[in-house]
């Protein structure tokens, strides 16, 4: 016999008799196929994609389980299943694809797994006003495969777009590969529909603007499962692009590199995809161009005059900013493999640790902000990598992505906290928000106090009135002390 | 038996599941158990010792269609998950544990030769020591006499001799479901007799037996002494020789289905199109996923058989990529079987039955 599964943050569980007795309800309300105490649904919804749980799973352990997964199949169906739990005080996780970055979906209290896949459906699309109604369960690359061939365009890749759904993109406030012209994910969503921890369904308007107080539904908007649960949304949708332009650049130094983008941006031009690499990416990606330059790649699209003249203006000023040109091959090697993740499997059989950390910056701390970031991870005993790249520009600033890979000689958890540490002590002293898209979770919440101070008092006060007994995804956001997971 | 490759299981067991909105399995039951990386972890933690075998644990590790849909987008060119399942599988029978739903088909299997019980049709036929063996395969053999009789009325107006040998099923099915002592005792069968056939060539029309054929016996040390053809490749090649002559089909529209082994293993995609070309009258008309990009039917790894219910939802899903209207036509027993489970009048048909109705008097 093997032994019984080590958890390694379960901090409490509802009693079983307490969860049975949800489970009888359960099936009566939703159907028995829908309800599931299986102990192999337990084990698979019991992570994410948080590098820490990988780290676990080689060693055999998991973070916590859940009791109970249950899969609605409509927004009513949610509701029963909220209001249910919220009675016997039983908390409740959503979970989309578990691609999250940060641990979010960890059932640290135990109880119900609420999966949203089974919400799969495209339930519009409304070509006059350029919008779709989806529910939250639906895989990314399904969705953008059914806009697709209606001629239409979601304008949301994250590199996890085969990997997650679109519940999870907004309840993590994601950003997509071409950002720089659709938006991240909350540009993108015009209103949600969303059941509070009661029960209580609501949903916001598919107007492109009001004035009629606080759009309350976009409070769901990176609430990552704290308040209630996204059932659906409203999106944005674009006719697939005419002309597509690729081009490649080079530049010396990112000093060069980040003003290019910066006038890029203030010309009013907005490429689709902009990504500025340093010299340590640039040759992880692009060897043939490596020689300690630092690659920019863009992609330009749209209506074909649009473009034409986006193409010309863009060209002007990184030029004039010393960037030398190298042509449309290495975005097109970017569009091949930019979904592939095969490195990080690699890395951590061998007994790495690793890990990406994004941040966003304005443009006057940018350059800062990272080599404050790179020296802190450098800094820790056991750092082999520390690199970064520039993606999802503003006029205001830019996202930084700051991938780390170590092999520690203390013990993986430790150095792995260390990391963190520094990385987020240098962004938070530079003045860069602790996060740009990956979002909370659990771990991130080490640091909201100081990302937020009065802020996330604000936050607790709403999530006490929108969920008074705590029953909705517990422990996350920083909201409150996770005794097993300090700094 | 089969090792399974840690590395590459582990591999699998740390990724993201990005192939996840290629999995037909998970696509329609939504649980994390059964997608593509959920399995692999499972998979992985027997073979660590973490977690015991149970009914519940083999029935997720088996919710596998064998199709290759994850391959599509998965980096690592050296895993093939469905293998690594499938190896992982054959432990479960050691521990005691077996899926109680097909524990008939599998006593079917050891008494008949056929995981549907009694063989019906299947008798030494055709002329006997011709070069020509076919080898129809369990499927057809107990559910669609008609794509039999479709062969044999297309060996006969071409002329070419042509023989069957009274077939035991490949030992695909005993495979898939865990019972790798079984699959061995019908391959050994199987080898006697098409051997002691003296035929040359075998010709087969379903791609599960094809890919026991071409690569299970020879892992098994049955490797048959003749050249295996696939029925796509080999009907065409008579056609080209002028052998066959297509007339006029009146079905107008069709789509092809395209089995998941024949496009994503055998790499056969343009053949059976190429007949569908050669058939004045038909209008072919792709559905939303066609060629390697394929979805399964909903039949692959006896899923009919095992998991009726998740292969009817597969089959729903992927009967609506297809055109309005459009005869389906496929080159497999399963996907004919898949495609029909529907039960709403939509038109399946096997390439060889079109065929022959087209080429034979
Ligand atoms: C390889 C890889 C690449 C990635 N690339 C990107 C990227 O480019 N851009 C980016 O933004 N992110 C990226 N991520 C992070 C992750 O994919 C996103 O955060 C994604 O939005 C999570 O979606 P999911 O469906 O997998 O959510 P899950 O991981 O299942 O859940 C994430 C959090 O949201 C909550 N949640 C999920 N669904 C709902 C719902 N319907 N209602 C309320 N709460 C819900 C969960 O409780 C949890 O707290 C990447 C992750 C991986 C593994
Ligand atoms: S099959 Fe490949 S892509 Fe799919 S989960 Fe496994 S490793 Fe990832
Ligand atoms: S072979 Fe098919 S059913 Fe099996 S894991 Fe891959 S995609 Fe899913």
């Amino acid at each position: 016999m093997t032994e019984p599964i080590r958890t390694i943050l379960q901090e409490s569980r509802p009693d079983q008799a307490v969860i049975d007795r949800y489970a009888r309800a359960a099936a009566g309300l939703i159907g028995a196929e829908n309800v599931s105490a299986n102990h192999v649904d337990l084990l698979s919804t019991c992570r994410d994609y948080w590098p820490v749980n990988s780290i676990w799973m080689l060693e055999g352990a998991v973070p916590a389980l859940p009791q109970l997964v249950v899969w609605p199949q409509s927004t009513e169906e949610v509701s029963q299943l909220l209001a249910l739990a919220n009675e016997q005080r039983i908390p409740v996780v959503p979970y989309g694809e578990g691609s999250g970055a940060l641990g979010g979906v960890i059932p640290l209290r135990g109880g119900v797994m609420i999966d949203l896949k089974r919400m799969n459906k495209l339930r519009s699309l409304d070509q006059k006003n350029l919008l779709v109604t989806v529910e939250a369960g639906v895989n990314g690359e399904l969705y953008e495969e059914h806009l697709n061939r209606a001629g239409y365009t979601g304008g949301h890749f994250p590199q996890s777009l085969r990997c997650s759904t679109v519940g999870g993109w907004l309840a993590c406030r994601a950003a997509g590969q071409f950002s720089t012209r659709y938006g991240k994910i909350e540009d993108i969503a015009v209103s949600t529909e969303a059941v509070l921890a009661d029960g209580t369904i609501f949903r916001g308007r598919r107007v492109p603007r009001s004035s009629t107080g606080p759009r309350v539904d976009r409070l769901m908007i990176g609430s990552e499962g704290i308040f209630g649960v996204i059932t659906a949304a409203t999106l944005r949708v674009w006719p697939l692009p005419e002309k597509r332009h690729l081009a490649s650049y080079t530049f010396e130094n990112l000093d060069d590199g980040l003003e290019a983008i910066r006038l890029v941006m203030r010309s009013g031009a907005r490429p689709a995809v902009v990504r500025l690499y340093d010299a340590v990416e640039t040759g992880n990606h692009f060897p043939e161009l490596s020689d300690q330059r630092c690659a920019l790649i863009l992609l330009i699209e749209g209506a074909r005059t649009i473009v034409d003249a986006e193409q010309e203006v863009i060209a002007e000023h990184v030029l004039a900013n010393g960037a030398e040109e190298s042509g449309s091959k290495y975005v097109e090697h970017w569009l091949e493999t930019r979904f592939n993740i095969s490195a990080a499997s690699r890395l951590l059989q061998k007994g790495a640790v690793l890990d990406t950390i994004e941040v966003t910056t304005n443009w006057h701390n940018a350059l800062s902000t990272y080599l404050a970031m790179q020296e802190a991870l450098k800094g820790v005993e056991g750092t082999i990598m520390a690199s970064g790249h520039w993606s999802h520009v503003y006029p205001e600033g830019a996202a930084l992505y700051m991938t780390v890979v170590g092999f520690p000689a203390e013990d993986k958890i430790t150095y792995y906290k260390k990391l963190w540490q520094g990385a987020m002590d240098a962004s938070l002293a530079e003045g860069a928000a602790i996060s740009h898209h990956h979002g909370i979770g659990l771990h991130r919440g080490l640091w909201m106090a100081e990302e937020h101070g009065k802020g996330l008092e604000v936050l607790r006060r709403i999530k006490g009135a929108l969920d008074p007994h705590g029953i909705m995804n517990p422990g996350k956001l920083g909201l409150e002390e996770v005794a097993k997971w300090q700094k | 038996m089969a090792e399974v490759n840690m590395e590459e299981l582990l591999n699998c067991a740390l990724c993201p599941n990005i192939c996840r909105c290629e999995c037909p399995v998970l696509q329609v039951l939504g649980r994390e158990a059964v997608a593509p990386s959920g399995k692999a972890r499972l998979a992985a933690m027997l073979q660590q010792k973490q977690l015991n075998w149970d009914e519940q644990v083999l029935e997720a590790v088996s919710n596998c269609l064998g199709c290759r849909g994850c391959t599509i987008y998965c980096p690592f060119a050296e895993l093939s998950l469905c293998d690594e399942l499938l190896n992982t599988r054959l432990d479960a029978k050691d521990g005691g544990i077996k899926l109680s739903v097909v524990d008939p088909c599998l006593v079917n299997l050891s008494k008949h030769g056929s995981p549907y019980g009694q063989k019906k049709g299947s008798s030494a036929a055709g002329d006997s020591g011709a070069e020509i063996l076919y080898f129809a395969g369990c499927t057809s053999q107990a559910n669609h006499p008609e794509s039999i009789e479709a062969a044999r009325a297309l060996f006969r107006e071409a002329g070419v001799p042509f023989q069957m040998i009274e077939e035991d099923c490949c030992g695909y099915p005993a495979e898939v479901w865990g019972d790798e002592e079984l699959a061995r005792q019908l391959a050994a069968e199987n080898r006697r007799k098409i051997a002691e056939s003296g035929a040359s060539t075998l010709v087969t029309n379903c791609p599960e037996c094809w890919l026991t054929f071409t690569d299970r016996y020879p892992a098994w040390g049955e490797e048959l002494p003749q050249e295996v053809v696939d029925g796509p490749t080999y009907f065409l090649g008579l056609i080209k020789a002028g052998k066959l002559k297509p007339r006029q089909s009146s079905l107008g529209k069709v789509s092809y289905h395209d089995p998941c082994i024949w496009a994503r293993t055998a790499e056969k995609t343009a053949e059976p199109r190429e007949i569908l070309e050669r058939i004045p009258g038909l209008s072919l008309e792709e559905p939303l996923s066609c060629g390697k990009f394929t979805r399964c039917c909903g039949g692959g790894s006896m899923f009919q058989l095992s998991f009726p219910e998740a292969s009817a939802a597969i089959a729903d899903r992927r009967l609506a990529e297809f055109p309005e209207g459009a005869a389906i036509i496929t080159a497999c027993p399963f996907c004919r079987e898949g495609l029909l489970q529907d039960g709403e009048g939509r038109r399946v048909l096997e390439l060889i039955e079109l065929l022959a109705k087209t080429c034979c008097r």
